[in-house]
C-alpha cells in the first residue's frame, strides 16, 4: 500500500494567447524544454505537456500554444473552451500587441462565463529595453483592472519564465482546492450530444420561462492577486 | 487627329476586358510573357485604344466573344457587390454571436437589448440619397477621388488607425473605394497601397524575426483582400475536393504526439480489458518514455506515412496551381521578395522564402486548411479528428516555408524526411510565385483613362464618408502637415466630421469622382507622348480587328492570308451597315496615312500591320475559351457567397425573431400579454426533412421511412414540440421539447446534432426551418 505520493496528480489545461511575433512560443520552449528558439517559425497550433512541482504539489500541465496571426481567429473558441488558465501575453516593444489583449480577454470571459478565470498577463521581450514602448506602469494598471498579476518576462534571458507559469498554476489550483466545480470547462471541448434523451431539454418538459440548460455557478472572491513582478 | 475619348461609364473601366484585354491580362491573371518594355507599352496602348473605341456605343460588336465577355463582366460586378453584403452582414452576425450568449442567459440590461435590435433592423438593403446641395456632393466627390488615385494617403492612414478603428477603414477601403474586386485600376492602386505600408514595416521592424508577424491594420486589410472573389475561387479550386475527402474519414485518427497516443492506447485498453497488460501501463510518464514504447512506435509509424502522403496530395495541388494564384497575391509575394533583398542585401533564397511563406503559406492557404468553414470551403465543422490531420498538414506545409525548430515540438522531427524531399522544390515554387510582371505601366495607363472619364462614380454610403472624414480630420496632424497640399486643402474646406447618422437614416450616394487640380485629359496622345505614327498603327489595327470579327467567317474576303486593302473596301461598300460604312472608310484612309508615312508597305501586302491584326485575332480566337473557362469558374464563386450570404441571412433572422420573442416576454410583465396562439402543428416527411438536411442521419429502416412523419408545434413563442410517427399509431413514437434557447446555445457551441434517437437533426437546419416556419408577427 502507497501512501506517500499517491496524491492524484492535478491536470491543467493552459492556453497561452497573444498577438503574431510577441513570443508566446519561446516563453513555452523555455519553460518547458529549456531552449531558446531562434529560429523564424510561426506557430499554428503546438502542444506540450510537462509536470511542475507547485508548492511541493504535482502539476501535470497541458499547455497550448496558439497562431498568433489573426488568420487563424476561428480556432481561438476552441481553444478557449478547452482551457482553465490562461497566459495573456504582449511584446513591452508593440503597444498595439498589449491592445490586443482586451478583446482576447473579453472573448475568454465571454465563452467560459466566468469573470474569475485564471489569467496571467505577460509583458514578454524586457530584456529590449532599448526598443520598450509600453509605459510599465501603463500595462500594470491594465492588470489591476483585471484582477490578473502582471509580469514582465523575457524568453530570452529566461527571466521570469517559470514564474509566469507556475503563479497561473496557483490560481488554479486555488480554485480547485475552493471546491470550484469546473468539471463543465474541463469538458467544454467536447461533445456532449448522443445517447437517446440526455442533455438540452430533450425528453422533458421545462418551466415556461426558465433556461434550463444553463447551469449558474458559484462565483468565489480571490483575495491577494494585485501584484505587479518585475525582474 | 484627335482621340477618341467618348465618355464611358464606369462600368467599362472594368470591362476594358469586354474588347481586348491584352494589357489586363498580362496584369490580372498570372502568365507572364517576356516582352520588351517597349514592345509592351505598345501591347497596352493598342489595348487602350481598342478599349476606348470599343465604349462609343455604335461600335460595340456583337459577337460570340463580345457576350460572353459582358456575362463575365456582369458576373464581376455582381460578386463584388456581393462580396461587400456579405462582409457587412457578417459584421452584424459576429456582433450579435457575441451578444446572444448573454441574451440567452438573461444578463443582459433593456438599453443593451435595443442596442442588439438596432444591429438587427433591415439594414441589408440601405436605401439611396444624395446630400442635400451640389457643394457637398462635389467636395467629397474630390475628397475620394484624392484617396483613390494617391493610395499613399490610406497606407499612411493605416499606420495611424489603432485596431479599435480598423473595421470601418477595412470596409471603406476594401469594399468601397477599391471595391471593384476584378478592375485592374482599383486593383493595382489597393496593390499600390499595401506596397507603401509593406516598405514602411520592413524599414520599421529592427527584427527579422518580428517582421510580418504582428497583426496591424494592413495585415486585416490583406486578409480581407485574400478571401475576395479571386482569391476564394483560388482557394477553392486548390483546396476544397482534398479537404473535403479529408473530412469524410471522421474516425481517421492520426495523431502522432507520442503522448496522447500513448494515453489513447491505456484509456481503449481499459475500456476493453482492465486487466490487460496496456491497461496496467504506468500514466503521467514523459513524452521521451512514451516515444520509447514499442507499440506506440507502432501505431504512430503508419500514421507517419500517411500524413506525409496526404501532405505530399496538398503539397501537390498547390504547386500545380501556381498559374491560377491571383495575380495580386502574387505579386504581394514579389514585393516581399525585393523588400527583403533591400533591407538584408546578403539574403539567401532560404531567407526570401521564409519571408514569402509567412505570407502565402501562413496568412493565405493555411488558415484556409486548418479552418475550412470560415473560408467557405466546406459546409460543417470538421469533427475533431480530421480537424486534427488538417493542423498537422497546415503545420508540415509551414515547416517547409520555414526552419521548423523541433525544440518546440521534438516529435515532429520524425516528419523530417517529408520536409527534405520537398524543401527545395517548395523555395523554387515560392521564388517562381514572384515571377509576376509589375503594372506600373498599364496603373498610370489606367489612371490617364479614368482621369479622361467624365462620369467615373463610386458608391458609397453617408456613414462611410463620415467615418472616413473622421478619420482624416482625427490623424490631421500627421496626414497632412502641408496646408496647401490638396488633401488640406479639401479638408479645410469640408469643415468638421459630422457624426455616424442612425442606421435607419443612412444613404446610399452615388458620389462622381472628379479631380479638380488635374484636368480631364483632351488629348491622350500627348499625355501619353507616343508618335503620330503610332497612334494611326494603333487604331488601324483596332479598326481591321473589329470588321474582321464582324464579318461572317466564311465570307471570301475573310480567306488567309488577310487582304487588308480588300476588307476595307469591302466594309466601306457593305449595305445597310452605315457603321460599317464608317469603319472601312476609316480603315482605307488609315491605310494610306500609313503608306505615306511609310510605317506600312503596300507591296508586300502591309505585311507588319497584316501580322499584327492576324496575331490580335489569334489571341482573341483562344481568349473566347479563356473567358468561357473563367466564367463557369466565377460562377461557381458566386453560387458560394451568395449560399453564405442565404446563410448569413437566415442567422440574423433567427436572432431577430429570438430577440422579438426576448422583448416581447419581458413587455409582458408589465402589459397584459397578449393572447397567445399556438401554431401548428405542421407535417413534415421523412423524405423531405432528409432532402432539406434537417436529417442528417437516420437510423430508421429504409423501407420503413416512407411511413415515418414528423408534427411540429409551437405552443408558445420560442417553445417547440417536435413529435415522431409512425402512420397508422394514433400516439407519437417519440415527443421532443425543445427551447429556442437551447438550439441557439447548441450552434454557438458548434453542436450540430441534435438526437431524435431514431434520427439524427442537423442544429442549424433546425433552426432555418422553424424560423420559416413559425416566423410570428412579434416574437415566435
Amino acid at each position: 500500500m502507497r501512501i506517500y505520493g499517491f496524491q492524484p496528480c492535478r491536470e491543467f489545461h493552459i492556453v497561452v494567447l497573444g498577438t503574431g511575433g510577441v513570443g508566446k512560443s519561446c516563453l513555452t520552449a523555455q519553460f518547458v524544454h529549456n531552449e531558446w528558439i531562434e529560429s523564424y517559425d510561426p506557430t499554428i497550433e503546438d502542444s506540450y505537456r510537462t509536470q511542475v512541482s507547485v508548492d511541493g504539489r504535482q502539476v501535470m500541465l497541458e499547455i497550448l500554444d496558439t497562431a498568433g496571426t489573426e488568420q487563424f481567429v476561428a480556432m481561438r473558441d476552441l481553444y478557449m473552451k478547452a482551457g482553465q488558465g490562461f497566459l495573456l501575453v504582449f511584446s513591452i516593444t508593440s503597444q498595439a500587441s498589449l491592445d490586443e489583449l482586451s478583446t482576447l480577454r473579453e472573448e475568454i470571459i465571454r465563452i467560459k462565463d466566468d469573470e474569475k478565470i485564471p489569467i496571467v498577463m505577460v509583458g514578454n521581450k524586457a530584456d529590449l529595453l532599448d526598443q520598450r514602448a509600453v509605459d510599465r506602469k501603463e500595462a500594470f494598471a491594465i492588470s489591476q483592472q483585471w484582477n490578473a498579476p502582471y509580469y514582465e518576462a523575457s524568453a530570452r534571458t529566461r527571466t521570469n519564465v517559470d514564474q509566469v507559469f507556475i503563479d497561473l498554476c496557483r490560481q488554479m489550483l486555488r480554485r480547485d482546492d475552493s471546491g470550484y466545480n469546473d468539471d463543465d470547462d474541463y469538458n467544454g471541448g467536447t461533445r456532449n450530444g448522443g445517447g437517446g434523451g440526455g442533455g438540452y431539454g430533450c425528453g422533458q418538459k421545462q418551466e415556461d420561462g426558465s433556461h434550463g440548460s444553463m447551469m449558474k455557478k458559484r462565483r468565489r472572491k480571490r483575495k491577494g492577486d494585485h501584484k505587479c513582478i518585475i525582474m | 487627329m484627335s482621340v477618341m475619348l467618348q465618355t464611358p461609364s464606369r462600368a467599362s473601366t472594368g470591362s476594358t476586358t469586354s474588347v481586348q484585354p491584352l494589357s489586363r491580362q498580362n496584369t490580372m491573371s498570372s502568365y507572364e510573357g517576356s516582352r520588351s518594355a517597349r514592345q509592351s507599352k505598345r501591347y497596352s496602348m493598342s489595348a487602350l485604344y481598342m478599349s476606348m473605341s470599343a465604349n462609343e456605343s455604335d461600335l460595340i460588336i456583337e459577337d460570340e466573344l463580345a457576350r460572353a465577355q459582358k456575362v463575365l463582366r456582369d458576373l464581376k460586378t455582381k460578386i463584388s457587390s456581393q462580396s461587400k453584403k456579405n462582409f457587412v452582414l457578417e459584421k452584424d452576425v459576429r456582433y450579435l454571436d457575441s451578444r446572444i450568449a448573454l441574451l440567452i442567459q438573461n444578463r443582459m440590461a433593456l438599453e443593451e437589448q435595443n442596442e442588439v435590435a438596432s444591429h438587427l433592423e433591415d439594414a441589408t438593403d440601405i436605401q439611396e440619397g444624395a446630400f442635400p446641395n451640389d457643394d457637398r456632393t462635389q467636395k467629397y466627390g474630390n475628397l475620394l477621388f484624392l484617396l483613390q488615385s494617391e493610395p499613399r494617403h490610406i497606407a499612411h492612414l493605416c499606420r495611424l488607425v489603432t485596431m479599435a478603428e480598423i473595421d470601418s477603414l477595412l470596409q471603406t477601403v476594401m469594399f468601397t473605394i477599391y471595391g471593384n474586386q476584378y478592375e485592374s485600376r482599383e486593383e493595382h492602386l489597393l496593390l499600390t497601397m499595401f506596397q507603401s505600408v509593406l516598405t514602411y514595416q520592413f524599414d520599421n521592424t529592427p527584427e527579422y524575426s518580428s517582421l510580418l508577424r504582428a497583426n496591424t491594420p494592413v495585415s486585416r486589410m490583406m486578409t480581407t483582400y485574400t478571401r475576395r472573389g479571386p482569391g476564394q475561387s483560388f482557394l477553392k479550386s486548390v483546396l476544397a475536393d482534398r479537404i473535403n475527402s479529408l473530412i469524410e474519414l471522421k474516425d481517421l485518427d492520426l495523431e502522432i504526439n507520442p503522448l496522447k497516443v500513448y494515453e489513447r492506447m491505456i484509456e481503449e485498453a481499459e475500456a476493453k480489458d482492465p486487466e490487460s497488460p496496456e491497461a496496467m501501463l504506468p500514466k503521467g510518464i514523459t513524452q521521451e518514455e512514451a516515444a520509447e514504447n514499442p507499440k506506440v512506435q507502432e501505431i504512430i509509424n503508419p500514421r507517419l506515412t500517411m500524413l506525409t502522403e496526404i501532405a505530399n496530395g496538398f503539397l501537390e495541388t498547390i504547386i500545380e496551381g501556381l498559374e491560377e494564384t491571383p495575380y495580386g497575391i502574387r505579386w504581394i509575394c514579389k514585393q516581399i521578395r525585393s523588400l527583403t533583398k533591400r533591407k538584408y542585401p546578403d539574403a539567401n533564397d532560404q531567407v526570401i522564402c521564409t519571408l514569402i511563406g509567412s505570407f502565402f503559406f501562413l496568412r493565405f492557404i493555411n488558415p484556409a486548411i486548418v479552418t475550412p468553414k470560415s473560408y467557405m470551403l466546406i459546409d460543417g465543422t470538421p469533427a475533431d479528428k480530421p480537424r486534427k490531420t488538417l493542423t498537422y498538414v497546415a503545420k508540415m506545409l509551414q515547416n517547409l516555408a520555414n526552419k521548423p525548430s523541433y525544440a518546440k515540438e521534438p516529435y515532429m522531427a520524425k516528419l523530417q524526411p517529408f520536409i527534405h524531399a520537398n524543401k527545395d522544390k517548395v523555395n523554387r515554387f515560392m521564388l517562381e510565385l514572384c515571377d509576376v510582371q509589375d503594372f506600373y505601366e498599364t496603373l498610370e495607363m489606367d489612371n490617364y483613362v479614368a482621369l479622361s472619364k467624365k462620369d467615373l462614380q463610386l458608391d458609397i454610403t453617408l456613414n462611410e464618408i463620415y467615418a472616413m472624414h473622421g478619420l482624416l480630420e482625427k490623424h490631421a496632424g500627421e496626414l497632412y502637415k502641408d496646408e496647401n497640399s490638396h488633401l488640406a486643402i479639401i479638408m479645410s474646406e469640408l469643415g468638421p466630421a459630422p457624426p455616424q447618422v442612425p442606421r435607419k437614416e443612412n444613404r446610399v450616394i452615388n458620389l462622381p469622382l472628379f479631380s479638380r487640380w488635374e484636368t480631364a485629359i483632351d488629348d491622350l496622345t500627348a499625355a501619353l507622348d507616343i508618335t503620330q505614327e503610332e497612334v494611326f498603327f494603333m487604331e488601324a489595327k483596332s479598326i481591321f480587328v473589329q470588321i474582321i470579327r464582324t464579318i461572317p467567317a466564311n465570307s471570301s474576303v475573310a480567306r488567309r492570308p488577310l487582304r487588308l486593302e480588300r476588307i476595307a473596301d469591302a466594309a466601306a461598300t457593305s449595305k445597310n451597315d452605315a457603321v460599317m460604312v464608317r469603319k472601312g472608310i476609316r480603315a482605307m484612309e488609315l491605310l494610306s496615312q500609313l503608306q505615306e508615312l511609310k510605317v506600312v508597305d503596300k507591296s508586300d501586302q502591309f505585311a507588319l500591320l497584316r501580322d499584327e491584326v492576324e496575331q490580335e485575332l489569334q489571341h482573341l480566337g483562344s481568349l473566347k475559351e479563356v473567358v468561357m473557362a473563367e466564367t463557369i469558374k466565377l460562377e461557381e464563386v458566386y453560387k458560394t457567397i451568395r449560399d453564405h450570404n442565404a446563410y448569413l441571412v437566415s442567422q440574423l433572422d433567427t436572432y431577430k425573431s429570438y430577440l422579438h420573442n426576448v422583448r416581447s416576454q419581458s413587455e409582458g410583465k408589465t402589459r397584459k400579454q397578449q393572447k397567445q396562439q399556438v401554431l401548428g402543428p405542421y407535417k413534415f416527411t421523412h423524405q423531405q426533412l432528409e432532402k432539406e438536411g434537417v436529417i442528417q442521419k437516420s437510423n430508421v429502416p429504409d423501407n420503413r421511412r416512407a411511413n415515418i412523419y414528423f408534427n411540429f408545434t409551437s405552443p408558445l413563442p420560442g417553445t417547440f414540440v417536435i413529435s415522431l410517427h409512425y402512420k397508422g399509431r394514433n400516439r407519437g413514437l417519440l415527443e421532443l421539447d425543445l427551447k429556442l434557447d437551447d438550439l441557439l446555445e447548441m450552434q454557438k457551441d458548434n453542436q450540430d446534432d441534435l438526437d431524435l434517437e431514431y434520427v439524427q437533426f442537423n442544429v442549424p437546419k433546425v433552426l432555418a426551418l422553424l424560423n420559416k416556419r413559425f416566423a410570428r408577427k412579434k416574437g415566435w
